[in-house]
């Protein structure tokens, strides 16, 4: 044992052994991707930019009830309301400082009428803080830049689905292994 | 074309001439490999690391280098108010042309040498110390601690493995009866392994460690250790002096792989058993063989840079002390009795 420790210390077994390996990953193609020209896919999911949420008939989902506000860790969703014909709620001002959020998705799970939505898209750095405070008008513009088409519909019905709808779980809903697992045994 | 300026001019300017050519040449292909150098190591390193290495600048990034030169000559020089401003401006300058002239001895191919000097390791040795001083003075010079302890550091290391590497070199000086290294190439042609390593297998093994200590590199970079001197003694240092330390230190590299590659791999010959075998290799220009030798020791040293750790101060001192010196002097006392042996039967 000790004369085997003795000719791996004269011959740099552990040494050679490194150099093996560091030249067996030269050969190995890296694993680096060229971001601004090779962009990763976004899983559905994905929390990224708000958007508001619109109906079949294009209207804002949004009754301005105010928890996706009163939920949210940083606080940075400003609701302004006002109270409009037949006592009915206007939602004067929906404003989110984009730069303070910290893309959690409490406000898309405490909305119940799935009006507040996170999109997919992730690249919207600016030079200004201005273009980065997002209004009602243009949360409302995301909606129909991100969400057109199936994409919203997939969005509530896999993901978020909202709890003035229906309470229970959608069949497909995705979920974690072990929760699905669970909800199979108790069925 | 000697033969054409000696028409209608007196022969010293003609030496004085030529002479100037082959600097120019010397210089412009040596710089343009220490700029290629540079490239090549993120390169190496790069992919040794999974990564990918300079990829924009050019096609596969390869105007990365000069990019590169482009911005450090037009960054800000930034000059500590407290330095020490005639050692601070003159010590890039000393370690920059320490490594550069070092080049002026090195024989690149059969009879292509700028100085043919019969004192050429000892002239190495000597430049390579006197970059140290260019370390020390920039270390001392700068009024930062990070600097000057590099500084320090630098001075204790090249100092303990100068020894080690002079030393190591000692064998190959026996074998060949000379230190001009062209003697030294020729000598080793005539051997029949056609490389000193071969016999000198425990002196290259020291010459390669020193070397590594020498040129301040992984796994002895500890002047210029980054995680804990920030960059060591040139930490104060910007712009195009900033350049000059890091072209001092590329060069060292050429100049320590040319060496190893002079004394111990066959410079610009290769072994005879080997163009005896394969006739058509006798063709095939010194030069080539020579640069090919010089990569793969340059590959060597980028290779073990992205392989192995820092060691430690005392683990660095203890190498080079306890393990070096003896190995190196075993080394010298084998040599000189299996010379005076085979001297004595011949």
């Amino acid at each position: 044992m000790r004369a085997g420790k003795f000719i791996q210390t004269i011959f740099f077994t552990e040494i050679i052994k490194g150099m093996a390996l560091t030249l067996r990953t030269l050969f190995t193609p890296p694993v680096t991707r060229r971001y601004p020209k090779v962009k990763r896919p976004v899983k559905p999911g994905f929390r990224g930019l708000h958007a508001l949420a619109k109906n079949e008939e294009g209207k804002m989902k949004c009754v301005g009830c105010g928890l996706c506000g009163a939920y949210c860790p940083s606080q940075c969703i400003y609701i302004y309301t006002s109270e409009g014909e037949d006592h009915k709620k206007i939602v004067d001002r929906y404003e989110i400082e984009v730069l303070r959020c910290v893309y959690c998705g409490f406000c898309v799970e405490a909305c119940p009428f799935g009006a507040i939505t996170l999109s997919e898209h992730y690249e919207y750095s600016d030079y200004s803080r201005e273009p980065l405070y997002m209004t009602k008008d243009k949360l409302l513009a995301n909606w129909d830049r991100y969400f057109a088409g199936e994409k919203g519909l997939r969005y509530f019905r896999d993901f978020w689905r909202p709890k003035a709808e229906n309470f229970s779980a959608y069949e497909g809903q995705a979920m974690f292994d072990k929760v699905k697992a669970r909800r199979k045994e108790q069925k | 074309m000697s033969a054409f300026l000696g028409a209608f001019l007196p022969p010293f300017i003609v030496q004085l001439v030529i002479i100037l050519l082959k600097i120019a040449v010397v210089i412009a292909i040596g710089l343009l490999h220490v700029a290629y150098a540079t490239y090549w190591e993120r390169k190496v390193i790069g992919h040794m690391q999974v990564r990918l290495g300079p990829r924009e600048v050019g096609p596969f990034g390869l105007l990365q280098p000069i990019a590169d030169g482009v911005k450090l000559f037009f960054k800000e020089d930034i000059i500590p108010a407290n330095a020490d401003k005639p050692l601070f401006y003159l010590s890039p300058v000393i370690f920059f042309i320490a490594a550069i002239s070092s080049l002026s001895v090195i024989p690149f191919f059969e009879s292509f040498v700028i100085a043919d000097i019969n004192i050429g390791l000892l002239f190495l040795f000597a430049m390579s110390s006197l970059g140290a001083y260019g370390i020390v003075l920039s270390g001392w010079s700068s009024n930062s601690k990070y600097a000057f302890l590099g500084g320090l550091r630098s001075a204790s290391q090249v100092i303990s493995y100068e020894i080690s590497m002079g030393l190591s070199l000692v064998g190959v000086m026996l074998m060949a009866g000379s230190l001009n290294l062209s003697d030294i190439v020729r000598a080793q042609h005539q051997y029949p392994t056609g490389m000193f390593a071969v016999p000198q297998f425990i002196g290259f093994f020291v010459f390669v460690v020193s070397a590594f200590a020498e040129t301040n590199r992984l796994p002895f970079d500890l002047p210029e250790a980054e995680s804990e001197l920030v960059a060591g003694y040139f930490t104060e240092y910007s712009g195009f002096r900033f350049a000059l330390f890091f072209l001092g230190e590329y060069t060292g590299m050429i100049i320590m792989s040319s060496i190893s590659s002079i004394c111990f791999l066959g410079g610009w010959t290769i072994p005879r058993f080997v163009t005896d075998l394969l006739p058509f290799l006798n063709y095939v220009p010194g030069i080539l063989w020579f640069l090919l030798k010089v990569y793969c020791f340059m590959f060597f040293f980028y290779w073990v840079r992205a392989t192995l750790p820092r060691y430690r101060y005392d683990q660095l001192m203890a190498i080079g002390w306890k393990l070096l010196i003896p190995l190196s002097l075993l080394n010298i006392v084998i040599t000189a009795i299996v010379k005076i042996w085979f001297r004595g039967m011949a």
